[in-house]
């Protein structure tokens, strides 16, 4: 069930827009992205239950109000000054799940450099998987879960938006 | 030149003093070394917890310091930490975080140990000739460990300290947090967050009881939610938290006098009514009658360490794995109580909200103790100060703890002086 073409390339320029206002730290514009039964998860593991194990980031609407509160409040050490990065995402695969709703998948590999401390460049990768739904004529976020490459091994701070 | 300066002896009683500490401490890779051999290869260390391998085969691995280990459960159900090497060559013989097997077999010549560590065979083992004692090897054990509550601690030395000499009063720490599930027991399965500091492990025991942080380090989550309002430490709006010093470089920031004072129950699992846990506090009356049960109920989990590397971190359970002078892993797992399904769900989402490199408290630790580390590249000053509170701290009469206000600084010279003790050699 392809969809048309110009749905694709509306909807990997969704996810390409995402990818830049999470780059460039444009906290209150990313966070408009989401629906209100949003999940923004960073699993340890892809098949990880996240009733009974512990999970990386497992925010649901409300704790992503907090976060970006947190990053706007002045005081947020670990991204003060902001992480400077850049992402790509490639190996885009869309599909329809339903009238206006879509599941989506991307390749990620970002550059993050720790400018609040360390300064190490720091190189984070996996595979996001989004649910899409498109809210009033808008394409908006539900679900972004990211499956970092060594979620399970020990990893620097992920305070910016992965 | 170089070389005479690494052998020459280092003097600790110089380093450690009562009121500071030298910069040195947390940058010098020689002293890191001696750290490892006298702290982490000789002393007790946490390792693991037994709810880790509940079954038969279940297999963990960690870290003692600097020697990868193995915790196991054997086919007589008993709990095993093995040397993570092959007794042949000595190639690390399991390479998978966790599991369960029959048979660790190495990959290098094939040899085949059972999970409780027994050799078990090898290819062509007719090579071997005359002296070859199947029985004597079998993966090497770790020569001492002693498992309380649960809890596996472990001393990789065959001699030293009894296991009750290095706990001493710190004890009643791990019954206050076992003490909080309805059956005496947790449940550490829900997997461990590790986090990477590029900082001196030492700073993380520090930092942990360190009351007087939390209001500056952690502006951003105290301004942003009420949700960790335990952390809300201000003696000067009359918070009546205190810090402790339990001997033996144990330390504790005791928040159950600031619930104590409220008369409530949960203020320390965010202020819950009794009515919407109505299974676990039934549960925990009937386990411990009525009285006990609310008296643990108002005072909630430790907030403590455990020399050098164990963190009893209110709902979470966190430990240390030093890697360098200046890197450390630190580790995170939700407390899960057994018997207490309605508060391990929520502890779940607490540990992702407060103690991850993903979440709201711990990453702005990790990056100030990053700069904390790249500040000590600075060689003037030499001393760190630790006076705050000398004034004022006192022997507490209800539990002959040495006490102070939270802000105070006697935890880090608990830990100091713990450390002094054991790196001068006289543990």
């Amino acid at each position: 069930m392809g969809l048309p073409e110009s749905e694709t390339r509306e909807i990997e320029a969704f996810l390409f827009l995402e990818a830049r206002l999470a780059d460039e730290s444009r906290y209150d514009e990313w966070e408009a992205l989401w629906t209100p039964d949003a999940l923004y998860w960073v699993p340890r593991r892809p098949d990880l239950d996240p009733e009974k194990e512990v999970s990386h980031i497992y925010d649901n609407r409300q704790r992503i109000s907090t976060r970006i509160r947190q990053l706007k409040s002045g005081f947020r050490h670990s991204q003060t000054p902001a992480s400077p990065m850049r992402r790509v995402l490639s190996n885009i695969e869309i599909a329809g799940t339903g009238p206006g709703s879509y599941e989506a998948g991307a390749n990620f590999m970002l550059m993050e450099l720790a400018i609040q401390s360390t300064r190490n460049m720091n190189f984070w990768g996996g595979r996001i998987l989004y649910s899409l739904r498109r809210e009033e004529g808008q394409l908006r976020m539900a679900v972004k879960k990211i499956l970092l490459i060594d979620a399970d091994e020990p990893i620097a701070n992920l305070a910016f938006l992965i | 030149m170089g070389l005479q300066q690494n052998i020459a002896p280092i003097s600790y009683d110089a380093l450690v003093q009562r009121d500071r500490v030298h910069g040195r401490l947390y940058t010098d890779p020689n002293i890191f070394s001696e750290e490892m051999d006298r702290i982490y290869h000789k002393g007790w260390v946490f390792a693991g917890h037994t709810s880790e391998v509940p079954d038969i085969g279940d297999y963990q691995r960690r870290q003692i310091g600097q020697q990868p280990v193995l915790i196991t459960r054997d086919a007589k159900n008993d709990v095993k930490l093995l040397f993570n090497r092959c007794t042949h060559r000595g190639n690390m013989i399991c390479a998978r975080d966790s599991g369960n097997a029959a048979t660790f077999v190495c990959p290098y010549h094939g040899w085949t140990f059972a999970v409780g560590g027994e050799l078990r065979g090898m290819p062509m083992p007719g090579g071997m000739g005359s002296s070859y004692d199947k029985s004597a090897l079998g993966l090497a054990e770790v020569p001492r460990v002693h498992i309380y509550r649960g809890f596996i601690f472990a001393s990789l030395a065959h001699e030293g300290q009894s296991f009750d000499d290095y706990i001493g009063k710190a004890k009643q720490l791990l019954d206050r947090a076992c003490d909080l599930s309805p059956e005496g027991e947790m449940e550490l399965s829900a997997g461990w967050l590790k986090h990477r500091f590029h900082a001196n492990w030492k700073m993380l025991p520090e930092n942990n009881t360190d009351g007087y942080h939390v209001k500056v380090a952690h502006a951003s989550l105290l301004r942003s939610t009420n949700a960790f309002g335990s952390l809300a430490f201000d003696e000067e709006k009359g918070d009546s938290s205190v810090n402790r010093d339990w001997g033996g470089g144990h330390t504790e920031l005791d928040i159950a006098p600031r619930y104590r004072n409220t008369n409530k129950p949960f203020q320390w699992f965010g202020g819950v009514p009794e009515a919407k846990l109505p299974n676990y506090v039934a549960r925990m009356e009937q386990t411990y009658g009525r009285e006990l049960a609310r008296k643990r109920m108002i005072d909630g989990p430790p907030h403590a360490i455990i020399f050098p590397n164990l963190f009893l971190a209110e709902l979470n359970i966190s430990f240390v794995a030093p890697v360098s002078a200046n890197q450390v892993v630190q580790y995170y797992t939700p407390m899960l109580l057994k018997g207490a399904p309605e508060i391990n769900a929520r502890a779940l989402r607490q540990t992702e909200g407060a103690m991850g490199p993903g979440s709201f408290l711990l990453p702005d630790d990790a990056c100030l103790s990053e700069r904390n580390q790249l500040g000590l590249a600075a060689q003037s000053p030499e001393w760190l100060d630790l006076r705050r509170g000398m004034e004022r701290e006192y022997v507490d009469p209800e539990n002959g703890l040495l006490s102070s206000n939270v802000s105070d600084e006697t935890t880090n010279r608990a830990f100091w002086k713990q450390y002094l003790h054991v790196m001068s050699g006289a543990a």
